[in-house]
Parts: C-alpha cells; structure tokens; sequence
C-alpha cells in the first residue's frame, strides 16, 4: 500500500479555520499528524502608530468571542506604561468582568460545542452529532447553557455597556463605577447559575466512564504547565505571577513576574501555519512544550479558594494522585469546575464594600516606554507587550494569545489521536471526528491566536508518502 | 411586538449593513418594536425574542454576483460547523425546539462579494432606506 495523507479541512466546531494533515505509511497507518492554521491579520502590525489609548479597544477586535479578556490584558499593558496601579474597586470590576468572560465562554463550549459528542458518542453519525439534534432531544440542557452563557454576558453587559466589544475597561482602571441596582441585578442571577453548573459538572463526571479510549489518548502526554496563581498560590485569573511546572508536579518556576515572560518564553515559528509556537525557553524547542488553560490552571494551583470549587478541586487532584493531570480530555472538567469558581468568586468581589467606590481609575501620562498585560483568559495566559513613544505612540506589540501557548500540545495531540483511531485502510467519521475532538478540547480560538480574519470552517486532507493529497474530507 | 435584529460588525464596510439600518430605524416613531443591534448572533439571544411575534434579522450575505440585492431567506447552513457565533436557522430551532416558541422569523439581507469596505456608497446607502422603508411600511 502507498504511504498516504489525510487532510481534515476544515475542522468544525472550533473558532477560526484551521485544517488537519494525516501523513499513512505504506501499511496505511499513521506516521505523522499536524494542525495548519491557515488564517492570517497581523494585529501587531495594525496596531503601530495608534494611539496607546486606543489599545484596548483595538486589541480586543481581535475576538468576538473573548474581546474582554483582551481588553484586560491590553489595558494592564498599558497601566503599565502609565506606571499605575487602578484603585482596588477598578481592579475588582475588572476581574468581575473577566470571571463572566469565562463563564460565558466556557459554557458556550461545553454545551454548544462539545456536549454532541457526549451525549451521542464520538462514533455516532454526524447527522446525528451535531447541536440542532442536542436541541432537539436534550432541550433543558440547550436551556441551561443558553442560561449560563447569558449569565456571563449579562455581567459584560451590566458592566461594559455591551455584551461584545465594551470600552468601559480603560488605562488606569475602569471608566465609571457601578450602580447598586447592577450589582443586585447581576447577584440575583448567581444562585440558578450554580445550579446550572453543577448540574453540569454532575452530568460530565457521571458520563466519564463511557470516554476511557478518548481521555487515555486525547493529547495524554507528559508536558509543561504555564499559568498565573495569585500570591498564595491558588487559581487566578487577573493578576498574579507565572508559574511553571512539569508532569511531575515540580514547581520549575515559580512568582516569575510577567513583565518578563520574554526570559522564559520563546516563540517559534513552523513553515505550515500562521499560529506561533511558544515554548519553555530553558527545555528549548520543542522539547519546551506546555499547556495552559483551564486544565494548567488547576494543575498549577494550590487550591481554588472558594468552597464549593475547592470541593470539585480535591476530587479533579485526585486523578492523577495529586500530580498533575495529564489527559487533555480533562480540559472539559477542568472548564466545569472553573465556571463554579467564577461564579462564587463574582459573587464574593461583589460583596466587597470596596468594590462600589466611586474611585474606579487612576490617572498618569506615559511614564514608560514598553508596558507588558498579563491575564488569563477562558483559554490560557494572555500576553500584551507594547512599545510606545513619550508621546504615547505604539511603536511595537507582541501579542502571545492563549491558544498559541497551546500550539505544540495540540499538535501532538492531534498525532496521538490519529494514532490510536485512524486506520487507513478503513478511515471512519469516528475516527477523523475523533482527531477535531482533540482539538476542542483546549476551545482554540483560532481568530485570536493568529490575530486573523476569515470564515469558520475546516478540512481534513489525506496524503500518500509523496505528500500528494489523495482524498479530502470538507466539514463546512 | 415586533423585534428587529441588526448585526455586523461597525468596524468593517457592507458587514454593517445590519447595523446600520437599525441606526436609521431609530429616527423614525416606532410601535411595538424592539430594536437590538449585535456583533454576531449568539445563543442567549433567544431570550430576547420570547416575547417577540415577529423577529426580522437584518444583515450582510455573500453573493459573487449580485451585489446590492436585497435577499429574504431564512439560510440553512451545515448542522456541524458551528463555532461561537451561529445562524438564524439556530435561532429559529432554539426558540421553537427548546422554549416552543414560533415567532414569525424573516431575514433582510444586503448581497456582497465583500464585507472589509465599501465598494459604492450610493448603492449601499440606498440599500439601508429601503430596508427601512420596506420595515415601515409592513409594520
């Protein structure tokens, strides 16, 4: 038989575009597999000679999905160039907003993306697999994700004017406080949204039994850890330090400021995709590959800190022994248990006096002329480097987004998936959905990581040996 | 009531045509409408049409050919490439498979080859008033 390659393009329910090759040996089985994204905008470019003003607002077009957590990033960045700190309700709004960003997006990609394939099986026909027919027989849970999603929103909302793209997140803070009967509207919510949640989580871990093949080799490897804790350690979303561990659970680096990932990060650049690498610099490429996210920030974490998550924590710890878990599929739980801790940890800022000051924003000029934002967004830390002028100007921006730090464990995710399911001498739906399922599981955002601009769609391509494509699979 | 959806994004050129006419509508006195202007389409917003007895959805569409024709089509796009944003037909389906509720859905849509600028502002700006026009007319 003739070495051949398969080509997923595009690949579905994921956002962006992306396509995946599958290279067969001559017995038809895998040799290699690899995700190409192939979409590219080029924010860093746009962005100099604007305004730093500008920045956050600019910065978050880079994504409809998670344009608030650009916004804190960005404006982080530039607080820095201001050399401020925001005033602590400033800071607690923001960290609000950011918690409903996650909740949001993290909903809409367990119950929209994803649950198909738990409610139906990974081998069930695609007719069948898809979110109209989730609508159709399982319409609460369609109810309870539509909810939780616009709880998430609605915080945006409530706080940003907007539930996409707001402006309120601004240098120095935020730009006006929020009223009483905000506050109220949006913790009137909190208690059927946990309810959802944990519904949720119940309905995941009940169902885990009948995943074994999938989470024993969905992008189940040893790798680095990347993610920010707070001072104490535990999972945190806004501000805190980088820490890096390994498969073992050794803290290879810990309370590294982010201002300067650049002494530990490195970004590589592959000939067949517009999405950069980045890696542990210290291990080198790519033997430096880490994962970020939902699923580092718990293996990286010391605890949650609010009851009801820190309950759901003991239980994901235990997986692995205390170690860290190494199954991407878990990616889905770890999501679950985050939406339980957004949801108490909004509930907990909001409760704090200080959150309702009228002292919102801290005023500066430049003071600074390169100012790095740091913050973890639904999918991973979240990077804003910027270069300015006395005068304010951009003169340089690196981004690292999410789901680039994601890169090479997707990569080799995708190859150990391909690996265990695809034969190719009888390629099946399950198998190839199996190989876009892996993906999922870190929720890329493909628009973000590569700054790009394009449709949402995907493909699978099969090549021989020669790296001729002998047959594609279109999915859009 | 009458809920009219206008979404796009403000930043590009012919993407914001839904956009835009909802600006345009909200000059004029209107009864028993709601006006929602959006990005993009996303599930929670069902929950705002379930009052609703007619939803309108206005926006751009892609056509290689006919530029600046006005199309009225509920679209079914693929049950399996869905990402963050999603189609009227889902919002359709959501409404009627999840809350059983069966507005009137119709769908105003601006044809173009391409949504970053605007090729003819004439064209497009007489597209936005008859929309408009058509909305109020056909109360």
């Amino acid at each position: 038989m003739q070495k051949r390659t398969l080509i997923i393009d595009p690949v579905t329910r994921i956002e962006g575009h992306a396509k995946i090759t599958i290279d067969l040996n001559e017995q038809g089985k895998v040799d290699d597999a690899r995700i190409h994204v192939t979409q590219y905008r080029g924010f860093e470019k746009i962005c100099e000679g604007r305004p730093y003003t500008e920045m956050p607002a600019l910065t978050a077009r880079t994504c409809g999905i998670c344009p608030v957590s650009h916004a804190i990033s960005s404006t982080k960045a530039c607080d820095n160039l201001l050399a401020v700190r925001p005033p602590k309700a400033g800071r607690n709004l923001r960290r609000i907003i950011n918690l409903g960003q996650i909740v949001q997006s993290h909903a809409l990609n367990f119950y929209h993306l994803s649950s198909p394939d738990f409610i139906y099986g990974f081998d069930a026909p695609k007719e069948d697999r898809n979110i109209f027919n989730m609508i159709k027989t399982h319409p609460d849970m369609a109810k309870d994700g539509i909810k939780l999603r616009a709880f998430g929103q609605k915080i945006i909302e409530e706080l940003g004017g907007k539930r996409i793209h707001p402006t309120w997140i601004v240098p120095g803070g935020v730009s006006h406080q929020i009223s009483i009967e905000q506050k109220e509207n949006i913790l009137r919510q909190i208690p059927e949204a946990m309810e959802i949640a944990q519904r949720a989580l119940k309905y995941f871990t009940q169902s885990l039994h009948k995943f074994q093949k999938e989470i024993a080799s969905f992008a189940s490897f040893p790798s680095l850890f990347m993610g920010i804790v707070n001072k104490k350690g535990n999972l945190e979303h806004y501000d805190g330090f980088l820490r890096f561990m390994d498969a073992e659970g050794n803290i290879l680096e810990d309370g590294v400021d982010p201002r300067f990932y650049k002494e530990y990060i490195g970004e590589a650049v592959e000939d067949d995709s517009y999405l950069k690498s980045p890696y542990y610099k210290p291990l080198g490429y790519p033997q430096g590959m880490y994962r970020v996210g939902p699923l580092a920030r718990l293996n990286i974490a010391n605890a949650c800190a609010t009851p009801l998550a820190d309950k759901e924590f003991e239980i994901f710890k235990n997986i692995n022994n205390g170690k860290p878990v190494l199954n991407s599929f878990y990616y889905h739980y770890a999501r679950l248990i985050e939406i339980i801790y957004a949801i108490e940890r909004i509930e907990e800022l909001l409760l704090e006096p200080e959150t309702m000051s009228d002292n919102v924003r801290a005023h500066a000029s430049i003071n600074r002329n390169r100012g790095v934002g740091c913050s973890e967004a639904p999918r991973g830390t979240l990077f804003h480097d910027y270069e300015a002028t006395n005068d304010g100007v951009i003169t340089g921006v690196n981004l690292i987004i999410a789901t680039g730090n994601n890169n090479l464990a997707m990569n080799a995710g995708v190859k150990q998936v391909a690996q265990a399911f695809v034969d190719g001498n009888n390629i099946t739906d399950g198998a190839l959905n199996r190989v876009e399922a892996v993906i999922r599981c870190f929720d890329p955002c493909l628009s973000c990581s590569t700054h790009a601009l394009g449709i949402v769609s995907s493909k699978i391509e099969i090549r021989d040996h020669t790296k001729k494509v002998i047959e594609i699979i279109s999915r859009s | 009531m009458r809920v009219i959806v206008g979404y796009g994004n403000s930043l590009r050129g012919e993407d914001a045509f839904g956009v835009d006419v909802v600006l345009a509508l909200q000059k004029y006195p209107l009864v028993n409408t709601r006006i929602i202007e959006a990005f993009q389409l996303t599930p929670e917003l069902c929950l705002e049409l379930l009052d609703a007895d007619e939803v309108v959805f206005v926006d751009a569409s892609y056509s290689k050919t006919n530029q600046y024709a006005l199309a009225c089509a509920v679209r079914h796009e693929s049950s399996s490439n869905l990402s963050h944003q999603i189609s009227v037909a889902m919002i359709q389906e959501l409404l009627q498979s999840v809350y059983h509720h069966f507005a009137d859905i119709c769908v105003y849509s601006l044809l173009t080859h391409q949504f970053d600028t605007i090729d003819n502002v004439v064209m497009y700006q007489k597209g936005v008033q008859d929309v408009v026009t058509h909305l109020l007319q056909n109360p």
